[in-house]
């Protein structure tokens, strides 16, 4: 089966001469629609920069980021805003919602920007009824507690309904039993919803609901 | 617009005081505006009803009606048309009986030629003998009234006040119209000195004699004592108000961008184009400023309506749009310097940590 998303080769180094640092070293990934991919790893492992990569927020050194087998390195800078904007969703551990929109602004805000493809009113309220949010609709983020804000921000990645769903620490705010609902979640979306879903975490609670796990360590990537 | 207006909805204390300082800046700007052109107006209200094109003065008179004087002898030379007209200008104190004294310009002019013409009354008539007068309607407000006999100066004769008119202020001082014999009295010169100056509708008109300078209307209005001064006073002020508003939406935009640069990353992460951030900061910045603009306006009609008559606050069309529009420009402009940060937020920032 084709990869929704596929690193090879990848490379990436930061600052030059005695300064320079590699960060990933050769890494090669691949993250199949209808799975859960995780990626396992310390702090400064390389966790981060390898899911903005992924993304196209950054580009590598040198190596290959494919799309559906595109070429994410070939677009412009306006091109990757919009291959973010409607086929990634991106599940962030802080600032991840505006913090003068109610929640339901969050997501009138996708439908400014993106004006097709998300989720419907129906699906919305399904969703938000899975993440134990519905009731949370008109409040901000400030009057939100940690776990609720992560479960909002989870909600706003999925209403883009993107192809590919990359996750950095999307269970670090949360409970056992939230994680278990998370998780559990974003299995059913990986299965349910043909979607890609790559999940950098250390938390290994999240294993049981992984088709995948890749380990990093000092920028070098190995599958489990 | 969304996110524009969705934030100035929960910030309101925030945006608030910046909508605050807008509409202390605006309403400073609109009234020493309203002030400028008032003063402006009042130097040359009585030049302005003459319609006129040139001016000749005696060359030695430092381009200063009420310093000039032309000779017969040298009126003689020139072959005036209909077009033409004498003028003396004098300054007075007028006094009438029960009155307080009030300091006017007198101007004396002669009743066949184009400036007589002109003249417009609000009540009585122009004056058609030595001893009458046509004074500004601020007279009236001072409770001057039609048949009051007046003093000018220490002239021993009465001159009565025969008609009103309407905008007749010289040098900010009410205009006195009367002939050119009590101007000569006035001026303490005899029938030998035809006028202070000729005035012209053509603006082909040039004095044809090397005692004559002939001036533009508008450089003879620049050489006004105190004119060009005070309008250089007032301009300096409001241009440093307009720079005052700038910084001030430039700062408060530049402190809240900061404060959201943490949002507007993740929001470039999600693939929101910088554009649409970049529109959402000027919006807002125009948002502040027109609802400053709409509030100043407000506070300045309200002052206006309360003033005292003898303020000289006044507006035309031009100028509104131009302190309006100029207010506008400087509020997108301070907004452009958020904007630069903008469109340098980096989303990596915000993964990870």
């Amino acid at each position: 089966m084709m990869p929704t998303l596929a690193l090879k080769n990848v490379n990436k180094t930061f600052g030059h001469d005695t300064n320079e640092v590699q960060v990933l070293t050769n890494v090669n990934f691949e993250a199949v629609a209808g799975e859960v991919s995780l990626v396992i790893g310390p702090s400064g492992s390389g966790k981060s920069t390898f899911l903005t990569i992924a993304g196209g927020i950054q580009t590598p050194t040198s190596g290959e980021v494919l799309v559906e087998d595109r070429s994410l390195l070939a677009l412009t800078g306006k091109a990757r805003d919009a291959f973010r904007l409607n086929q990634i969703g991106f599940i962030l551990q802080a600032y991840n919602l505006v913090p003068y929109l109610t929640v339901a602004d969050q997501f009138t805000l996708v439908d400014r920007v993106k004006k097709q493809g998300n989720l419907s009113a129906t699906e919305l309220a399904t969703l938000l009824e899975q993440l134990g949010i519905a009731e949370l609709i008109q409040q901000y983020p400030g009057e939100l507690s940690g776990g609720q804000t992560q479960r909002v921000a989870i909600a706003r990645a999925l209403y883009q309904n993107p192809e590919i769903i990359l996750a950095d620490e999307p269970t670090a705010a949360l409970d056992s039993d939230r994680v278990k609902v998370v998780g559990g979640l974003l299995h059913d979306l990986a299965k349910q919803h043909h979607k890609a879903i790559v999940v950098v975490t250390h938390d290994l609670r999240l294993q049981e609901f992984a088709d995948k796990t890749y380990t990093i360590m000092d920028g070098h990537m190995t599958l489990s | 617009m969304f996110l524009a207006l969705r934030e100035i909805r929960h910030e309101k204390l925030r945006y608030g005081l910046i909508v605050g300082m807008i509409v202390l800046v605006t309403y400073l700007v609109f009234v020493l505006s309203g002030l400028a052109y008032g003063l402006a107006q009042q130097n040359t209200q009585a030049l302005d009803t003459w319609n006129a094109s040139k001016i000749a003065l005696n060359s030695d008179a430092n381009d200063s009606l009420s310093q000039s004087l032309i000779t017969k002898q040298t009126t003689d030379k020139l072959s005036l048309t209909k077009h033409e007209a004498y003028v003396g200008q004098a300054g007075v104190v007028a006094k009438a009986k029960g009155q307080a004294k009030l300091s006017a310009q007198f101007l004396g002019i002669q009743e066949n030629q184009f400036i007589y013409h002109r003249l417009t009354t609000v009540a009585g008539h122009k004056p058609t003998t030595n001893h009458q007068i046509l004074v500004d309607d601020s007279f009236k407000d001072n409770g001057y009234r039609l048949g009051d006999q007046v003093t000018l100066n220490s002239l021993t004769g009465k001159y009565q006040i025969v008609g009103f008119t309407h905008n007749a202020k010289l040098s900010v001082a009410p205009v006195v119209y009367g002939t050119l014999p009590t101007w000569r009295a006035l001026a303490h010169v005899t029938s030998a000195y035809q006028a202070g100056g000729i005035v012209s509708e053509r603006s082909t008109f040039k004095g044809a004699d090397s005692s004559l300078r002939t001036l533009s209307l508008s450089q003879f209005i620049n050489k006004l004592p105190g004119y060009s001064a005070q309008n250089m006073t007032f301009s300096f002020m409001i241009g440093f108000l307009m720079i005052i508003a700038m910084v001030v939406i430039a700062v408060f935009l530049y402190i809240l961008t900061m404060q959201k640069l943490p949002n507007y990353a993740v929001l470039r992460a999600q693939g929101i184009p910088a554009k649409v951030l970049v529109t959402t900061t000027i919006t807002q910045a125009l948002l502040l400023v027109v609802g400053g603009l709409l509030i100043g306006a407000g506070l300045t009609a309200l002052t206006v309506s309360v003033l005292p008559f003898g303020v000289p606050l006044a507006f035309n069309v031009p100028l509104l749009v131009g302190v309006t529009g100029g207010i506008l420009l400087t509020g997108v402009i301070g907004a452009l310097i958020p904007v630069r940060i903008i469109l340098h937020v980096d989303p990596v920032s915000v993964i990870g940590g």
